[in-house]
This record gives C-alpha cells, sequence and structure tokens, in this order.
C-alpha cells in the first residue's frame, strides 16, 4: 500500500511501502513519496519551541531575520499539529554563526533533542569550501546568482527539528519544488531556490506524525490514504412515505503506517447519497449529504415512496491527498400504498 | 626519514590544536543546547580522521568527519589505494548538516574496474545508490543511476571520462544516512 497518489502512467511510481515513513530512515531514492521521517521521536503536539541567538555566535541581523521569517512559515505552513517556533532570550535552544561547525562542508545544521530541545547553525557568509564560496543572499545588498537563500535553508532545518529527513525526488527532480526538505538546496535562481512554505511531501509526513490541524483540514497532496465510507439506515422496511433516516459515516482506513492520520474521521467533505430503481443498472444523484457537528458524519432523513437501493459516495477530491470510496448498497423495502395514494396515469 | 615523519606529526598535532582551539564555536550545535555545559564548548577530541578541520574562512577545508558523525567513506579500485570521500548531506541519529553537491575527492580509476566503498568505523549498510555526473556538474539533475543494493557498496567504474559520484548510504538501525563524493577520472 502506498502514500503516493500519483498515478502509475503519470509519474514513473516505484514501491516505496509506508512502513519506511513510519520506521526512521528510509531505504532511499526511489520513489515520490512523503518526505522520510527522522529516528529519535516527535515534539508534542502543536509545542511551542522557542529558540535564541547563540551567546557569541550571534548572527548578523540579515540571518537574524531571515530565521525569524523562517520560523514563521514553518508555523503558518506545517498543515498538521507540528511543533511551533518563536524567539524567546530565555530559550536553552540556541541557534549559531560563523565558522566553527556542521561538518567540513555543510552550510547548515541542527541537531534535535526531543521532547525539549534543538539547535541549529549557519555558517559564515564568504567563507570558502571545497566546493566553492558561500553566500547568502539576504547578505548580499544585490544578491547574485549562485547565493542561498537564508530563509529557505532555515526552513529546510525547521523542517529536520520538526521530523523531516531529506524529501527523495525523482532522478529528474521533477517534484523538487513538493519539498522544501532537500539533500541539495538549489542556489539562485533555480527554481525552488526561495521556497518559504512547506511542500506538499513536507507536510504529509508532519500530519503523518503529528496529525490534521482540524478533521475538517485537507490532508496534503502527497499523500493518497485509503478511505472508508460507510452508509447506515434506520430501518430497512418502512410503510409508505415513511421517513428514513440515514447517516453515511467517512473516515480514514485504518492503517498503522498512516500514523496519526489512521482512522481519522473526515469532515466536511461532499458525500452524495444515491439511489438506484429496483431492476436498474443506474445509480442517481438523490441528495447532498451535509457534514453534521460531529466529524465524519453526514446525516439526513428522506420520505420514501419505493423500494429501492442507496449508497453513499465520496468521491476523490482533487485538492487533497485521499482517495475516494463508496459504501455498499443498502436496500429499503417501501410497503405499497394503501390510503391516499396519488393517482398513476398511465400511458395509452 | 624518521625523523622527518616525526617533524610532520608534531607539525599536524600543533596545527590541529591551534585551528580547533581558534576556530571553535563558543558552544557547538552538535552539543548538548541544554543545560549548556562546559564541555560543550570544547570540539570532541573524537574526530574519526586526523586530517584536518575547521580552517580560517580564506582557506578551503578538507575533508573530515564531524565529531560523532557518519563514518568516512574509502572508495578503492582493486589494488588500489583506498580515497576517502568527500561528507556531504548527512543525518546521524538525531543531528544532521546540509551540504551542496560536492566536487568529490579526485581518484583515478580504469574504465570497468570493480569499485568498492568501505567504511570506517565499520557501520552497517542497510541500502545504497551510487551515481554520477559530469565532473564540474553542480547538482544532481540528470545523474546516472550506476548501481544500488544493500550491504557493502560494490558496482563498476563507469565509462571513459571525468565525473562526479555520489554514493548515498543508508545506514543500519535507523542510525541515518549520508552521501559521499568523488571525482573519478576513468581512464
Amino acid at each position: 500500500m502506498k502514500l503516493s497518489r500519483y498515478a502509475p502512467g503519470r509519474r514513473p511510481r516505484v514501491a516505496v511501502v509506508l512502513a519506511l515513513v513510519a520506521a526512521s530512515v528510509t531505504t532511499p531514492v526511489l520513489a515520490h513519496d512523503p518526505d522520510p521521517a527522522l529516528s529519535g521521536g516527535t515534539f508534542g503536539q502543536s509545542q511551542a519551541l522557542e529558540f535564541r541567538w547563540r551567546s557569541g555566535s550571534e548572527p548578523p541581523s540579515a540571518i537574524r531575520t531571515a530565521v525569524l521569517e523562517a520560523a514563521g512559515d514553518s508555523n503558518a505552513t506545517r498543515a498538521s499539529q507540528a511543533a511551533t517556533f518563536g524567539y524567546d532570550s530565555t530559550s536553552s535552544n540556541p541557534i549559531g554563526y560563523g565558522s566553527g561547525t556542521c561538518g567540513v562542508n555543510g552550510l547548515a545544521c541542527f541537531t534535535r533533542t526531543v521532547p525539549t530541545g534543538f539547535t541549529m547553525w549557519f555558517r559564515e557568509h564568504g567563507r570558502v569550501f571545497d566546493w566553492g564560496t558561500l553566500r547568502w543572499c539576504q547578505m548580499q545588498s544585490s544578491p547574485t546568482n549562485g547565493c542561498y537563500d537564508a530563509e529557505t535553508i532555515a526552513l529546510d532545518e525547521f523542517g529536520h527539528v520538526e521530523v523531516l529527513n531529506h524529501h527523495v525526488n525523482f532522478a529528474d527532480e521533477s517534484d523538487y519544488t513538493d519539498a522544501v526538505v532537500q539533500t541539495y538546496s538549489r542556489t539562485r535562481p533555480k527554481t525552488g531556490w526561495d521556497m518559504h512554505v512547506y511542500g506538499p511531501c513536507d507536510t504529509a509526513t508532519l500530519q503523518i506524525k503529528y496529525d490534521l490541524p482540524t478533521l475538517s483540514s485537507l490532508y496534503s497532496r502527497c499523500l493518497g490514504l485509503v478511505t472508508v465510507l460507510t452508509l447506515s439506515i434506520s430501518d430497512t422496511s418502512i410503510p409508505y412515505a415513511g421517513l428514513v433516516d440515514f447517516t453515511a459515516y467517512l473516515k480514514v482506513a485504518t492503517d498503522t503506517s498512516y500514523g496519526r492520520l489512521s482512522a481519522n474521521p473526515i469532515g466536511a467533505r461532499t458525500v452524495r447519497l444515491q439511489r438506484r430503481a429496483i431492476g436498474s443498472t443506474t445509480w442517481a444523484n438523490l441528495v447532498t449529504l451535509p457534514p453534521s457537528s460531529t466529524a465524519g458524519t453526514y446525516p439526513t432523513s428522506l420520505r420514501l415512496y419505493s423500494t429501492a437501493d442507496f449508497r453513499a459516495v465520496f468521491s476523490t477530491p482533487s485538492n487533497e491527498g485521499v482517495r475516494g470510496d463508496t459504501s455498499p448498497t443498502v436496500r429499503i423495502t417501501v410497503a405499497p400504498c394503501t390510503a391516499n395514494c396519488p393517482l398513476e396515469i398511465s400511458a395509452s | 626519514m624518521v625523523l622527518l615523519r616525526a617533524v610532520l606529526a608534531s607539525l599536524a598535532i600543533l596545527a590541529g590544536a591551534c585551528t580547533t582551539s581558534s576556530a571553535a564555536p563558543a558552544e557547538s550545535p552538535f552539543a548538548p543546547s541544554s543545560p549548556p555545559v562546559a564541555a560543550a564548548n570544547s570540539p570532541s577530541p573524537s574526530l574519526a580522521t586526523a586530517t584536518v578541520t575547521v580552517g580560517p574562512s580564506a582557506v578551503p577545508t578538507h575533508t573530515v568527519q564531524p565529531a560523532d558523525g557518519p563514518s568516512v567513506a574509502r572508495l578503492s579500485a582493486e589494488g588500489g589505494d583506498p580515497v576517502t570521500g568527500q561528507l556531504g548531506t548527512y543525518i546521524w541519529h538525531d543531528q544532521g548538516s546540509d551540504s551542496p553537491w560536492l566536487p568529490g575527492a579526485p581518484i583515478a580509476v580504469g574504465r570497468g574496474e570493480p569499485l568498492t566503498v568501505r567504511l570506517a568505523p565499520a557501520t552497517s549498510v542497510a541500502a545504497w545508490q551510487a551515481r554520477i555526473v559530469p565532473a564540474d556538474t553542480s547538482g544532481p539533475t540528470g545523474a546516472t543511476l550506476l548501481a544500488k543494493g544493500s550491504g557493502t557498496p560494490r558496482f563498476d567504474a563507469p565509462r571513459h571520462g571525468a565525473w562526479t559520484l555520489e554514493v548515498h548510504l543508508v545506514f543500519g538501525d535507523a542510525a541515518g544516512d549520508a552521501s559521499y563524493f568523488w571525482r573519478l577520472d576513468v581512464r
């Protein structure tokens, strides 16, 4: 079973199983799917994580601004109950800048210590590496091609702190902008060099790990979650013109690889009730079931005049990563009319 | 000769001491963040390779792994001297570093020659992939997959030319993953 919803004919699908997301570190390189997840667990849902500038290694103003904006980007686009980030001068989580760390070739790095802490570091503008000279666009009065956008890189690091490992792109990288947490961040002016929002494959993993903001929120387009739609009725056999209560229930399928999304009720969607006359093979839309205040339930009451089959239908939406489903069919038998019946007009 | 080696070794130790003491940050981001402790102000003593380090900003640095990071990866052809790869982006347990696509450590090999990557210290590899781009390419776009598998990475050198080789390793026990780079001069 896959999380991804891309059709085989559209993208070169490969069998990356959901277990890879649930498991800590992924098997590499093979498909378009949610970002792999880091080992080490997650922070609390919507836990507020503060940071401060590292004493003695405080970033310059332009980098501080970029980091603060990236924290805001993370908070605004996490599409989940992932941790939030904010500045607090008394925090125990330092963010530094300068020459000292991130390995030999790194331009930025992080540590995460669930459940309380993290650190972050940015290498200094102008540093000469084997691979070239590091230039932060924010440190240039007129950004030049080849510079790194510090806000994008900081958002990448905040994503790591949350739980995200690097997205696995297609070989041609046509899906690069589906994630900001990348193994190789791009420089100006390549596509994606200045992403200031999480991509759908970032938020997919954040949703799996931290759950949706609300039960009516949209699921990331990088997911392809199976849903289960059921239809219950108050009675299967009623008198003529009797009233029947219909209740459709829509939820995410139960699957451990879906993490916190497993078995979630799905609210505020479009669920239709369809009717099929006895002897017919054609279904017709009868009514759109209104969502109730109880997430996942779509009730209505109808007065029926003839026996028929009914089912509920949730069509695959185009704006989120869940698959449509159709409920099992239920038949409601309506007794013949015995009094005050409408006239039957027969063709002659 | 022995004397010369001793002098060079002493210089190397002295240089390492100077660079680490002058270039280390006040606190390492790879050190525990809360509460700050004295040990966090010092670089780790356990660099797996002693070749080098953080230099002044105006001087290119050389390949070495960070303290408590992924293993060093060495690429060798049959019978040839191993060459340590440049460590790029990696995740190692609860820390990680993001690097650009790297040019790679130079190594000359023969066309079709069997190549092997060995890790020091030895680390289990759950999965690996080797891919190449023409040397001096700045990213993986259009890379050619050489091989992939699990366990010790073994694959054949590509056709004649100059290439940047990236070997991406996923370590066992959910320890993380890392990319290593070599510049292949295939004769």
